[in-house]
């Protein structure tokens, strides 16, 4: 089993539902314990996030484009946050799932130093490394509905940019949509293989193509200032 | 990466402990009387002191050091694991040695024993070092560079404190002066060559990172397109940029990179060359090397850019 996440870089309208749905969930999970906050009410408000949501813009107007880019752990194959972790606390369960055995972790902080994704921060409240659980907590929780049992940012997210299931398995709807909307993990040549994957923007068929819109308005521009011209 | 002092100490500390210690097991083990057992004591003395004092330290870099015991749990994949269990099997060792030096008898045991702190402090030297070699997100430190700068510069400043102490009481063999100045080049020359190797390579993109080559871009514009931060997303410091956020201004790392050279290798160097080999000179030049490597370890870690810092903005590594 290879448990993770798909985002979908097309539908994601960057609204941190998934950030802050994760926050709430978590704050009273049995699994890492509560995520501190620092300051919440102060001028200076931070604390602890398993999933933060970036924005990026790429490429040059017109052919620019702005990109909301969720962030969590990606669950790597070969997770060195795993290999570097000298007291056992990190590790990584038989479903794929990467976790921290609060009661082991002396905080030396080498797992975050050894994520590229910023996936595991320090908690200064607990004194120890948190990170996405990926809800084990919720995901095989039998009390709650089938549809329920899925990590908290999955459930939230607006417009379903976030799909959650087994990538060994090739008819999940994550292993389908990874294949049909090339979907990628970040940085492989890291050689981590994560396990996550970001589906890319649709090519998707404008009415108007861009270059056919252009032409329209300069032919529309020509028309309007011919007459002027003539006169 | 912010440059924790616990850290920087415990590694220029310990490292000069450790360099010390084979250094001077080394002396006895291939021309037993160069250096008196005196000298010899007192270093392996000097040097445990220096090795737990550097530990010490280290644990106060632990968020969580009542969990420190735990750190043996992962020798077979961990070089934090590694490094205190070769530290952890090193202090008997030295010990031992320790009592034999100053006992004089020179013998097969104490040649063994040396033997074991040779192998010991240079196991725990290497794995100091393949801790930031080993983490291939900084790649500043993910290079070869890494554990020969560790082990050399451990080994330059060990001589130095070597030279001091043979020195005391009796002029310092003529050799433990060309070993010292040989090491300081040597060593020298390897800060050099990762300085010049840590400028020379162009690292991972912010635009490679965010997966424009992969197709996070508009219709039609072509892969070479490039990616800026709009907004991260957070308004107040996180963990992520207080940890990896740290930067260093060009001007102030070329000064203090200037400092480095000078107290850690120039005037130890032009002192070794043309000194007069009184053990309070060398005493004040081996303290100026420990305070150039302190600047040196200190620009290890102010000039190492992990890679999430793309994801917070910086257009490279």
């Amino acid at each position: 089993m290879r448990l993770g996440l798909t985002i979908d870089l097309d539908t994601c309208v960057g609204c941190h539902a998934c950030a802050t749905a994760c926050k709430e969930w978590n704050a009273s999970s049995k699994v890492s314990g509560a995520l501190a906050d620092y300051d919440p009410f102060g001028a200076e408000p931070s604390g602890v996030w398993f999933n933060r949501v970036r924005h990026f813009e790429v490429g040059e107007y017109p052919d620019n484009k702005t990109i909301n880019f969720p962030m969590s752990c990606m669950h790597c194959a070969d997770a060195d946050c795993v290999t570097v972790c000298p007291t056992g606390a990190s590790y990584k369960r038989a479903d794929g799932i990467v976790l921290v055995d609060q009661d082991k972790c002396m905080g030396c902080n080498l797992c975050a130093w050894a994520c590229p994704y910023g996936a595991r921060e320090l908690d200064d409240a607990s004194h120890t490394m948190k990170k996405c659980t990926l809800c084990v907590d919720r995901i095989y929780d039998e009390l709650l509905p089938p549809e329920d049992r899925q990590p908290a940012c999955v459930l939230a997210c607006p417009t379903h940019a976030r799909m959650f299931g087994d990538f060994d398995d090739p008819n999940s709807a994550v292993s389908r949509a990874t294949a049909e909307r090339g979907g990628f993990g970040l940085l492989p040549e890291l050689g981590y293989d994560p396990v996550n994957r970001y589906l890319p923007p649709r090519e998707r068929p404008s009415i108007l193509g861009l270059d056919e819109t252009r032409k329209l308005l300069d032919r529309g521009l020509a028309a309007l200032a011919s007459p002027a011209i003539r006169r | 990466m912010k440059p924790a002092f616990s850290i920087i100490f415990f590694t220029v500390a310990s490292g000069a402990g450790l360099g010390l210690l084979a250094l001077a097991a080394l002396f006895d083990l291939v021309s037993t009387d160069t250096l008196p057992s005196q000298a010899l004591w007192r270093s392996a003395l000097l040097a445990l002191i220096l090795i737990a004092a550097g530990l010490a330290s280290s644990t106060m870099h632990l968020a969580n050091p009542k969990n420190a015991w735990r750190s043996l749990a992962r020798v077979r994949t961990s070089w934090l694991s590694r490094e205190a269990a070769s530290a952890l099997a090193l202090f008997p060792v030295a010990a031992l040695y320790l009592a034999l030096a100053a006992k004089g008898n020179a013998g097969s045991a104490r040649a063994i024993v040396a033997f074991a702190s040779v192998l010991l402090a240079w196991a725990v030297l290497f794995c100091t070092a393949m801790i930031y070699a080993s983490l291939k997100p900084i790649r500043q430190w993910h290079t070869w560079w890494t554990p020969v700068n560790y082990v050399l510069l451990g080994h330059w400043s060990g001589a130095l404190l070597l030279a001091t102490i043979a020195s005391a009481d009796a002029a310092a063999p003529v050799g433990l002066w060309i070993l010292a100045t040989v090491l300081g080049f040597a060593a020298l020359a390897a800060k050099l060559a990762y300085w010049v190797w840590v400028g020379s390579r162009g690292g991972t993109t912010l635009s490679h990172a965010v997966g424009v080559d992969a197709g996070v871009r508009a219709p039609g514009a072509p892969a070479s397109v490039r990616a800026r931060l709009f907004d991260a997303g957070h308004s107040r410091a996180t963990f992520l940029t207080d940890e990896f956020g740290f930067v260093v201004a060009r001007r102030h790392a070329t000064s203090l990179r200037a400092i480095a050279l000078g107290l850690g290798f120039g005037l130890p160097l032009v002192y070794l060359i043309w000194g007069d080999g009184r053990w309070q000179a060398t005493l004040a030049v081996a303290l100026c090397c420990i305070v150039g490597l302190l600047v040196e370890r200190w620009l290890f870690f102010a000039e190492a850019r992990h890679t999430v810092r793309l994801y917070h903005g910086d257009a490279r590594t």
